[in-house]
């Protein structure tokens, strides 16, 4: 996608960031959501992305997210500052998230190569309105508006000082140039970063982020900061270097009194006396608070205050891995490249030029076995390099049951279980469709109405849980709800009606073939069609989306106790376990998991129709019947019976036998697919490289079955 | 800003490459007819090799091959001109061409040389129906070289299927 609009490496920047923090923020809220209001660390979480959106979608001139971003920041802003408790929790879950999807559709315009012009008035009208709401319940209260001024929170971005206690104390100012915009932005992004080098800090005007007027009186005045900390003048030069727009910068060193006493010390100073009238009095009023013990919060914050925030911070601060993000093009040639060296090492290791008599290989052979061993690893390497993590996947399906579910008006809680499971990464954009299908139909036919459960003695509280592992060199992804099942009987009436089944009765079906029914075209139980399910398509196409990238989907449920979704999917795409197999001159390679058995058959067990289709009498069951020299033509083919050997081979629950010269060998494949140039041949999906160089073609069961009862 | 100037670099050195090339043909011989192919659209000359057969695909595609773990299908130019098959010996060759991202060797008989060609030589090829001109034609324009008339091909429309829609 990067590619798509070259080499704007700022506007990539941008985007991946701001998706990142987005996906953050959605996270971060709908962990929440069940609580009653967001703790410090979620209140501080969001304001910061809100923050850090707002400026670079500002550097970046995306007015209209700046906007909305800004809006969502002062509300947090307001929450941490002021610890309302009257919030309406829910409402604003919503609002973060309306947010959070108004910006990921501008982000997603902008990947277009479109100009975001989303309207945001709405959602900054409404966010205005709610915070005014919470700001006005306080008053009612008679509660005492908290100081709007009170400065960030420092110890909250602390880096661990480093024991030494020989603090310095500077005074610092910032000038900036009379056609600089939005000063108080640039003001604070100064401020964030000297928060990296210092021990604390205090500023003046101290409203920046609140006030938007705040930028004027900066431009005019400057910015004034009083700065503890370790380091030296240069360090903290450097710290605000970063910004841009500023015409200069003083540091001046202070006392320690100077720093605690604050700035109203400096009351008599030009810049305070030329302050507006809403600012001294908003100075004053910081002036009274701070006065009782001034020193206090600071000596605190040396002491006690700085092992508690960090200790309570610790869970989020765990190690963190390091990534780098890398072309797809490029790993694909990588592993191209690897499988290239392993056929070299087998072409060096097995050369003729070796099986001279009389050769002494003793080190040759070690030296060769070493070498296998890395080319093997190097293997497993890449291999892992593809395998991504399904957190994201099953964090989007967070989203969507908060979203159906109340929109339904159910109460549903989901459980995730083991989203560390890792898959290919083609795997995974490949199941998030089906997924959400599923979690969708879970919330909307699965759990029942508040109501009903109550009456059925259940929890009045529905619950999905969405569960990944790893079993048997399959993925499974489970999605299991305790809601109201399926009913056999209803199922066979409809796929009945729907004439889908003919007019095989019911004791002909086991209940997993009648629970399979809800995946067939133009099934569809729900006699209303809703906003979510229930067109008729849809488990299909969940079906067909699965099937595509070799996996399927088994359906489970126990009538009143709920119902459950097993999609078992392969680890990875690229790599097969095939059963290698020749016919004439002509190698081909069928997947291990597809076939049943190897049987030599004799020429009695052939049945052979008047047209020429032929099936396979085996155990007293009959079976399609395909020679593959004859579909494909082949020369050079054995066409004796009884000296071929007969695979059987399923897909779906559809049996086929297939005739063949003899088999060669199992091993691990590399699918590739077959150029393009070369038009699709019924019965192949790919080809592969065998160890010796050569090519072998890769038989596709699905299609040869279809083949079969196309004729 | 690296990466714009590496960008700026490639860009550069393909100008010169392309320059370097203009009119370079690469000829090779099928049948009694010498042909030639702008040496641009050429990636690589490789000797025969094994080649596994595709079944139910036209008969002028001959399967696939490996060049260095890329699989790319190849084609008998002299069956694609509808003449008499020949035997593949050692000297045989696959000229492997690019075209537009697609990669397609072409087996012919004999390599015979890299020439240039001015461009004002080439002449259009004679046509007595107007209308058929331009379509299934493979070859774009004739040229003169010492005593011998060379056939320049059109390698776009070599490896094009004669249904057009085939390619998609």
């Amino acid at each position: 996608m990067a590619e798509d609009f070259n080499t704007d490496s700022m506007l990539d920047m941008f985007l991946y960031e701001s998706e990142q923090l987005l996906g953050d923020l959605q996270n971060t809220v709908l962990e929440k959501k069940d609580e009653d209001s967001f703790d410090e660390t979620s209140i501080n979480e969001i304001f910061r992305v809100m923050h850090t959106i707002k400026g670079s979608s500002g550097i970046m001139m995306y007015e209209n997210i700046t906007k909305v971003s800004h809006k969502l920041e002062d509300v947090f802003y307001y929450l941490r500052e002021a610890h309302p408790d009257n919030v309406p929790h829910l409402e604003l879950v919503d609002h973060v998230l309306d947010v959070a999807d108004f910006i990921t559709g501008e982000l997603d315009k902008i990947k277009e190569g479109e100009t975001p012009d989303g309207d945001e008035t709405k959602i900054v009208d409404d966010i205005d309105k709610f915070l005014k709401r919470i700001k006005s319940g306080i008053e009612e209260k008679g509660e005492e508006l908290p100081p709007e001024n009170t400065y960030v929170e420092p110890s909250q971005f602390y880096i661990a000082p480093t024991g030494s206690e020989s603090y310095k104390y500077y005074k610092a100012s910032i000038y900036y140039r009379s056609d600089t915009q939005m000063c108080n932005i640039r003001a604070y992004t100064a401020v964030y970063s000297l928060k990296e080098i210092t021990d604390d800090m205090e500023y003046m005007p101290d409203d920046i982020i609140s006030n938007e007027d705040s930028g004027a009186i900066i431009l005019e005045d400057g910015f004034h900061m009083l700065i503890k900390c370790q380091c030296s003048s240069d360090d903290i030069l450097n710290a605000i270097g970063d910004t841009s727009g500023m015409e200069r910068v003083e540091i001046n060193d202070c006392t320690q009194q100077e720093f605690e006493m604050g700035f109203h010390d400096h009351g008599q100073e030009p810049i305070v006396i030329e302050m507006d009238d809403k600012n001294k009095e908003e100075s004053g009023k910081k002036e009274e608070k701070k006065e009782p013990a001034p020193g206090d919060y600071v000596i605190k914050n040396k002491e006690t205050g700085k092992g508690k925030k960090l200790a309570k911070n610790h869970p989020k601060a765990s190690p963190k891995q390091s990534y780098i993000s890398v072309n797809v093009e490029k790993m694909d040639a990588l592993m191209d490249m690897i499988g290239e060296l392993v056929i070299s090492e087998a072409v060096v290791l097995q050369n003729p030029d070796l099986k001279v008599a009389g050769l002494d290989l003793t080190n040759f052979q070690k030296a060769a076995g070493q070498l296998s061993k890395i080319t093997t690893e190097l293997q497993d390497v890449i291999m892992s390099m593809r395998m991504m993590p399904l957190t994201n996947t099953f964090q989007k399906m967070n989203r969507i049951v908060f979203d159906v579910s109340r929109k339904l008006g159910k109460d549903i809680e989901l459980e995730v279980i083991g989203e560390n499971t890792e898959v290919d990464k083609n795997i995974i954009e490949h199941i998030s469709d089906p997924l959400m299908h599923l979690i969708r139909n879970s919330v909307d036919h699965g759990i029942e109405e508040k109501e009903d459960r109550i009456a059925a003695g259940k929890n009045p509280r529905g619950k999905i849980t969405l569960e990944a592992k790893n079993e048997g060199g399959k993925v499974y992804i489970i999605v299991r709800d305790d809601g109201k099942g399926l009913n056999r009987e209803v199922l066979y009436n409809k796929a009945k009606n729907n004439g889908l089944i003919g007019n095989r009765p019911m004791s002909d079906f086991t209940d997993k073939e009648i629970y399979q029914f809800i995946t067939y075209a133009g099934f569809s139980t729900k006699e209303q069609v809703t906003e979510y399910s229930g067109r008729g398509v849809g488990m299909d196409v969940v079906v067909k989306n699965i099937q595509a990238i070799g996996g399927k989907l088994e359906i489970d449920s126990m009538e009143g106790a709920g119902s459950e979704m097993i999609m078992k999917i392969p680890l990875t795409l690229a790599i097969i376990n095939g059963i290698v197999m020749q016919v004439g001159n002509s190698t081909f390679v069928i997947e291990t998991n597809a076939v049943k058995e190897f049987v030599r058959i004799n020429k009695d067990t052939i049945v052979r129709e008047p047209d020429g289709e032929e099936y396979v009498m085996l155990r007293g069951e009959c079976y399609p019947f395909i020679r593959l020299n004859e579909m494909y033509h082949l020369p050079g083919s054995n066409s004796d019976i009884e000296e071929g050997i007969v695979v059987v081979l399923e897909h779906e629950n559809k049996y086929v036998c297939v005739f063949i010269d003899q088999l060669i060998a199992e091993q691990e494949i590399v699918v590739k697919p077959i150029p393009s140039y070369i038009k699709k041949v019924q019965g192949l999906s790919g080809c592969t490289q065998l160890g010796d160089g050569s090519i072998a073609l890769i038989l596709d069961i699905a299609g040869l079955i279809a083949g079969q009862e196309r004729s | 800003m690296a990466e714009e100037l590496m960008n700026e670099v490639d860009e550069l050195e393909e100008l010169e490459e392309d320059d370097s090339q203009k009119g370079m043909f690469m000829t090779f011989r099928i049948g009694d007819e010498c042909y030639g192919i702008a040496i641009n659209y050429v990636n690589e000359i490789i000797g025969t090799q094994a080649i596994t057969a595709v079944p139910e695909v036209e008969d002028y595609i001959k399967g696939l091959i490996n060049i260095r773990g890329k699989i790319i299908p190849v084609i008998d130019v002299k069956i694609r001109f509808k003449q008499e098959p020949f035997e593949y010996m050692d000297r045989t060759c696959i000229i492997v061409i690019d075209v537009k991202d697609t990669m397609v060797g072409l087996i012919v008989e004999q390599i015979a040389d890299v020439i240039t060609i001015d461009e004002k030589d080439i002449i259009p090829p004679p046509s007595l129906n107007q209308n058929s001109y331009g379509r299934d034609k493979y070859v774009t324009g004739l040229v003169r070289v010492a005593d011998e008339v060379k056939l320049l091909l059109d390698p776009e429309k070599l490896i094009r299927d004669e249904d057009p829609n085939a390619l998609e």
